[in-house]
């Protein structure tokens, strides 16, 4: 592994001085560490510079602060992902093909006047070339993170990490998510089904209060059409319809709200789009293993293996004047579509509000390098390969004006149910009843 | 005994802190089994009409629960194909209990006796015990278990299968804690979409000979003893003829044995129908409310003691009933509930002064047919002046309770008063009277609201309010759950009882039953420590 040779910016000197005046001044929209909206559309339309990437890795180090890693780091992270003994290994971008059955026997997909993607029934990606000029390539861009492969057919044990800053451990919590694609193009998993896009059940195994609390969640193809859910309580005893349209809460103490989910969760009718072309980012694209954590709270993925990525950069703005976010701006993998940065303003400020980067590992890198074992249940990991999906493998989620963060490590299992298996599992009868 | 209990309180915490040090969320034990549970502190103090306070609980209880994952991925033991059962996992939980209010307040003014058979001092028993069977499309979970039906929150209409333990907090615990369980068989047949329904199932439940009717205290030494409206005594006299007598009970249980005869069963269809999730339920069983019949035919009277012969019964019961919930999403937000039930075989009470064409045996008792009609909504909240980050999670319902064969002469709650002779009370005499006519139509309105703050959502308050509209008797509680770490979590509780008008105690064991203006006020603070593992 080599240390990154640096190169001077001829920007720095004048960077540092914006920065101390923006500080300085208070003004609204700016701050000292580029977390406001407009920092961060400043950001975006910079270019990078190009760096020199080893095949053995070159490792970054806050050395490198001024002449990579602001530029290649989203500016509202800069405070939590660059810090004093940060260790980041970029290697050369990796080249990771779809299924080969991906796309094949999939119709293009077709746009309403709403933006919502009609009559697709997955298989593909709906919009396998997005144009950057296109009025409408911020919701293509999106559509094809919602079908991308990969996104669901795993049993994935989580466990999650609740910190306050100085990485204070608040609660940690494990759970289970078992979920399944139903819409596959020409088939669907259960015949019969062809509404249901896919179908999910999470279930939590400690604290021993939220011990046993399962949830099914069954989306469906049509994206008007709410999700349908319900809840397991043990102490209930009996399963409980919930609501889906409610998306804007905080969840279980996590710092993530439901529509921050993948980055983007949310209805596509309820937010205006905007395409910003795209730009080079580093992700954590395909790690060795779940990273550990890092950085002064422990929120963030540190000594690990990340890659300079394009990214689709998507801005959302929320319809609702009641919406938490004025802006969310999602920055998804131009190759792949899986989210890599989501940032969500604060609507009363402008500032960030919450934000997630996610840690993702490549089927086939499993035949060479094995990630760790959930704590609580061992898997055999030897069925990812050949898969050619990416899964994912955690996330960081951290709320800026609490501050408070949340580290997830997943550990997924590639899993594809038969058509009776899924039918028999994904079922309200398994709600009736749970761990007690 | 104060050396006692030191010994047992400072071991609880001994144990607290020993524990909260290092402790795994579950301890598995190899790769098949699991280990959980937590250990209580519940200390409370009744403050009656907030002009005193006693402590009347310091309970602590140990719940050990296991599950064994012996068969997976139809795999027994990791060696043995087994067949068509695809997973099997054995469950057990075990509690044990230990109330030391009863050792303190023996010491210190006697008021609170252990002397019945020690019932409250100590509990320790398998809780539920029961084997999950997976063998697609079928389930089957087998042991002593507790089944729930229904929409409800609170309050019974098809929620039946299992009774109530109300003894030793009413019920106001969670109900996971205080049904009893049952030796049972519970078999689910998935149906999946066919028709015009989506994910449907069959299910069947069969209780071959385990009947326990709800348990309720009637010993006024316990301190949540349902004692009725009046002095929290026990009768021991009765007027005969306009005379004062000594009364002796013989009390005759003639509740169901342990046979097969005696066997409860039922079943439900459950789908969803055009986004209703809706089911239909019957079960045949027996009224786990006690009926009492007054055999005044066998009762007689020897100097001046009168013995009354009562027989305890638990009738049989038909309850058929429908339940549905939908999602309202597009203009409400809110998830919309409702039950409904039809039930026969339930117990009451006859006025003494009934004509014989109410009471024909002349025993004050029958059996009445009832409906139920249970509305309710469920909103997710923002009310972000109080919380800017999470919603809160709004719950409400109207309970509607309907006699179809009502009687006028039905009565509800008895009391106990003071012998009264001449105008003169007699001392340490005291007689039951039940001058409580009850309500055609009964209802009740709950609501509930919860939410979270702080980091991890570690701060949890809770608000529970229910009024009876007809009598005006509440019930509120605030509560604050506060998670100190993951092992350990702090409860504090404050309960009032209390009414706007009138004095009819009405049907529901709220409002100024155990309110401010009687003689038995139960407002009470539960102070609550909890390690969890």
């Amino acid at each position: 592994m080599e240390k990154s040779s640096h190169r001077a910016s001829a920007g720095t000197g004048l960077k540092v001085f914006f920065t101390i005046v923006c500080f300085s001044l208070s003004i609204k929209g700016f701050s000292a560490d580029g977390q406001s909206y407009k920092e961060f559309i400043e950001w975006i339309e910079k270019k990078p510079p190009e760096i020199e990437v080893s095949n053995q890795g070159t490792l970054l180090t806050i050395d490198d602060k001024d002449d990579i890693l602001n530029a290649l780091i989203p500016s509202p992270a800069w405070e939590y992902y660059i810090f004093a003994d940060m260790e980041m290994t970029v290697v050369p971008k990796g080249y990771y093909p779809s299924p080969p059955s991906w796309g094949r026997g999939s119709q293009e997909g077709i746009l309403d006047e709403n933006g919502v993607l009609v009559g697709f029934t997955g298989g593909g990606f709906p919009f396998p070339k997005v144009v950057e000029n296109d009025p409408l390539a911020g919701q293509k861009v999106v559509w094809n993170m919602l079908w991308r492969p990969g996104q669901h057919d795993f049993d994935m044990p989580m466990t999650t990490w609740l910190r306050s800053e100085n990485g204070k451990l608040d609660r940690k919590m494990e759970f289970t998510g078992v979920s399944s694609t139903y819409a596959r193009g020409e088939k669907c998993l259960v015949e019969g089904y062809e509404e249901v896009k896919s179908k999910r059940i999470m279930e939590f195994r400690s604290p021993r209060d939220m011990a046993g609390a399962k949830d099914m969640s069954i989306s469906y193809v049509d994206h008007y059409r709410e999700n349908s859910g319900w809840v397991y309580m043990p102490s209930q005893r009996k399963p409980r319809r919930t609501l889906a349209s409610e998306r804007t809460s905080e969840l279980m103490g996590m710092d993530l709200i439901r529509e921050d989910m993948n980055g983007f969760s949310g209805k596509i009718y309820e937010n205006d789009w905007d395409y910003l072309g795209k730009r080079k980012v580093l992700a954590t694209m395909n790690v060795k293993d779940n990273p550990e954590a890092g950085g002064p709270h422990l929120w963030v993925p540190h000594k690990t293996r990340w890659e300079v990525r394009d990214a689709h950069v998507v801005l959302i703005n929320p319809k609702d004047s009641d919406h938490p976010y004025m802006a969310r701006i999602v920055l998804i993998d131009s190759e792949t579509y899986w989210t890599l940065w989501m940032f969500g303003f604060d609507r009363k400020d402008e500032m960030l509000l919450r934000m997630n980067q996610h840690y993702l590992k490549y089927s086939e890198s499993y035949a060479l390098e094995t990630p760790q074992q959930a704590p609580f249940v061992e898997q055999d990991y030897s069925k990812n390969v050949g898969s050619f999906v990416f899964l994912h493998l955690g996330e960081s989620d951290i709320n800026a004006k609490k501050p408070h963060g949340t580290v997830t490590h997943c550990y997924t299992r590639k899993r594809e149910f038969s058509s009776a298996r899924a039918r028999q599992f994904y079922s309200l009868r398994n709600m009736v009843s749970g761990r007690r | 005994m104060p050396t006692k209990l030191n010994f047992s309180v400072g071991a609880v915490f001994t144990v607290l802190l020993v524990l909260s040090i290092d402790v795994k969320a579950v301890v598995s034990i190899g790769k098949d089994i699991e280990l959980e549970g937590f250990l209580k502190v519940q200390n409370i103090l009744r403050t009656p009409k907030f002009k005193e306070a006693e402590a009347i609980m310091q309970r602590n209880t140990l719940q050990l629960e296991s599950k064994y994952y012996f068969l997976k991925e139809g795999q027994m033991f990791g060696k043995f194909d087994s067949g068509p059962i695809e997973e099997a996992t054995l469950t057990l939980v075990g509690r044990g209990v230990y109330d030391s209010i009863y050792e303190i307040r023996n010491s210190l003014d006697g008021k609170f006796s252990n002397d019945n058979g020690k019932q409250g001092l100590y509990e320790a028993n398998l809780r539920e015990g029961y084997l999950d069977l997976v063998l697609p499309p079928f389930s089957l979970r087998i042991g002593r278990q507790q089944v729930v039906w229904g929409e409800t929150d609170g309050f019974r209409a098809l929620d039946v299968i299992n009774p109530l333990d109300l003894s030793w907090h009413w019920s106001r615990e969670y109900w996971e804690d205080i049904r009893i369980p049952l030796w049972m068989v519970r078999g689910i047949y998935d149906i999946g979409k066919f028709s015009v329904f989506e994910e449907s199932f069959f299910e069947a439940v069969w209780i071959p000979a385990d009947f326990r009717p709800n348990k309720i205290a009637i010993n006024p030494s316990r301190p949540w003893a349902f004692t009725g409206t009046g002095l929290a005594k026990t009768p021991n006299s009765i007027f005969i003829d306009g005379n004062l007598r000594d009364l002796e009970l013989d009390v005759r249980d003639l509740s169901p044995r342990k046979r097969l005869r005696n066997g409860q069963g039922g079943a439900r269809f459950k789908a969803i129908w055009g986004d209703i999730d809706f089911s239909l339920n019957y079960f045949y069983g027996f009224s786990a409310d006690t009926g009492v019949r007054v055999r005044d035919d066998l009762s007689s009277t020897l100097g001046n003691t009168h013995t009354s012969v009562r027989e305890l019964v638990n009738p049989r019961s038909h309850v058929v009933g429908l339940t549905a919930n939908y999602s309202e999403e597009r203009y409400t937000q809110s998830v919309l509930r409702m039950e409904t039930t039809f039930s026969t075989g339930i117990p009451v009470k006859i006025s003494p002064d009934a004509p014989s064409r109410i009471d024909p045996d002349r025993d004050q008792f029958d059996t009445a047919r009832r409906t139920v009609l249970m509305l309710a909504v469920d909103r997710p909240t923002w009310i972000r002046w109080l919380n800017p980050t999470r919603t809160f999670y709004l719950s409400s319902q109207v309970f509607w309770r309907h006699y179809i064969d009502y009687s006028r002469f039905y009565r509800g709650i008895s009391s106990v008063e003071h012998a009264v002779v001449n105008g003169e009370p007699v001392g340490g005499k005291f007689f039951s009277e039940n001058n409580d006519q009850i309500d055609k139509d009964e209802f009740v309105i709950t609501f509930s609201a919860s939410t979270s703050y702080g980091p991890a959502g570690l701060i949890k308050p809770n608000f529970v309010f229910a009024i009876d509209p007809r009598s005006t008797g509440a019930y509120n509680k605030f509560g604050l759950d506060y998670f100190w770490s993951d092992h350990v979590l702090l409860k504090f509780e404050q309960s009032f009882y209390w009414r706007a008008a009138g004095h009819d105690p009405g049907p529901w064991a709220l409002g100024d039953i155990w309110g401010h203006t009687t003689r038995n006020s139960r407002h009470e603070t539960a102070l609550s420590v909890v390690f969890q593992f």
